[in-house]
């Protein structure tokens, strides 16, 4: 009985492009189970070795063929679920969750200060932490739906305080350029309380909200 | 005998046809094909994953790895309710068309 296995492996080489290389191997897996069993019941319906031989290897078809529309097939389905799973699950989390905020100072809902009186420190919105987790749950549920996994499900309900945070790495040193008068120090104390009032805080509320999400168990859907 | 590029456009409503009445693997898919239509439709390795894959992609099958009868790992392939969808279009799609062909070419029945 030939190597199937190692045929296949021999013909398809690795897989470039991140899911199809991380599939490489279930893929060969499943192509060649397939020729084995196309070889199997030629053998067993009389077809002599090499003739059987012979006709599976013309039931592969093109190898390159084949390689290049895995690939493609794989990179199509990468990208559907990153915008599935990630880019949209992202989108919305960011529009609810500073469309919380807004609605929060509208109401007049007022900050709070780690160092009252000082120029720098940490601003909590108490009330916008709170409903940050389940703005992440939502962003949970939807990624999840998607069927994302684990940081994959994160990312996307952590997409408003990474772009907040990108936001302010990049003005970082355009403050040195712009506000040449400040002290290095109160520039790094500014960005490290901005950091942790609008990136750290927030990334916890928006995880453990993803993360109590991910603790519901789901219930069978009922079909009628 | 049918050319490949014909064979090419069939092979979606072909695969949803034959998982229609439960999960079968890869192999499965390509032997019921060919069993169905009397052999004249016999896909390549090369025709039919990328195929499957895309489709899974699409939400149209769901594929997970079992153990087969003869307790060897088989990655099987179901329905899903959107791939389910997809079948009745696809069949009024192609009654379309053989409407249509046997209009211009005269084609007809075997």
């Amino acid at each position: 009985m030939p190597d199937w296995r190692a045929y296949v492996r021999d013909r398809l080489g690795s897989l470039s492009g991140s899911r199809a290389a991380e599939e490489g191997d279930d893929v060969a897996r499943e192509l060649s189970a397939h020729l084995e069993e196309f070889h199997a019941a030629l053998l067993a319906n009389g077809t002599p070795e090499a003739e059987a031989f012979s006709q599976t290897c013309a039931r592969a078809g093109n190898w390159q063929e084949l390689r290049r529309e895995i690939i493609s097939a794989k990179q199509e389905g990468t990208m559907r679920d990153r915008i599935r799973q990630i880019w949209l699950p992202g989108l919305i989390t960011f529009m609810a969750s500073y469309f919380v905020l807004c609605l929060l100072q509208r109401v007049g809902a007022r900050p709070l200060y780690s160092h009252p009186g000082e120029p720098v420190g940490v601003i909590f919105y108490l009330p916008w932490l709170f409903l940050l987790p389940l703005v992440g749950a939502i962003a949970g549920y939807l990624s999840r739906r998607a069927q994302g996994d684990g940081w994959r499900v994160y990312l996307a309900s952590c997409v408003p305080v990474l772009a907040l945070g990108a936001l302010f790495l990049v003005l970082f040193p355009v403050s040195f350029i712009v506000d040449k008068q400040v002290p290095l120090q109160t520039k790094v104390t500014t960005l490290v309380a901005l950091m942790a009032g609008w990136v750290v805080l927030p990334g916890i509320a928006l995880c453990t909200g993803v993360a109590l999400q991910g603790l519901r168990k789901r219930q069978p859907i009922r079909r009628r | 005998m049918i050319r490949t590029e014909l064979k090419r456009g069939t092979a979606e409503l072909a695969i949803l046809s034959v998982l229609e009445n439960g999960p079968l693997h890869g192999y499965e898919i390509g032997r019921r094909i060919e069993q169905q239509s009397g052999g004249a439709l016999h896909y390549t390795l090369a025709a039919l994953y990328p195929l499957l894959y895309r489709m899974e992609n699409r939400g149209w099958l769901h594929a997970e790895w079992g153990t087969g009868q003869n307790g060897k790992r088989r990655r099987s392939y179901r329905l899903l309710p959107r791939g389910r969808k997809m079948l009745k279009p696809m069949r009024a799609e192609w009654a379309d068309l053989f409407r249509a062909l046997r209009r211009v070419a005269k084609v007809t029945h075997a």
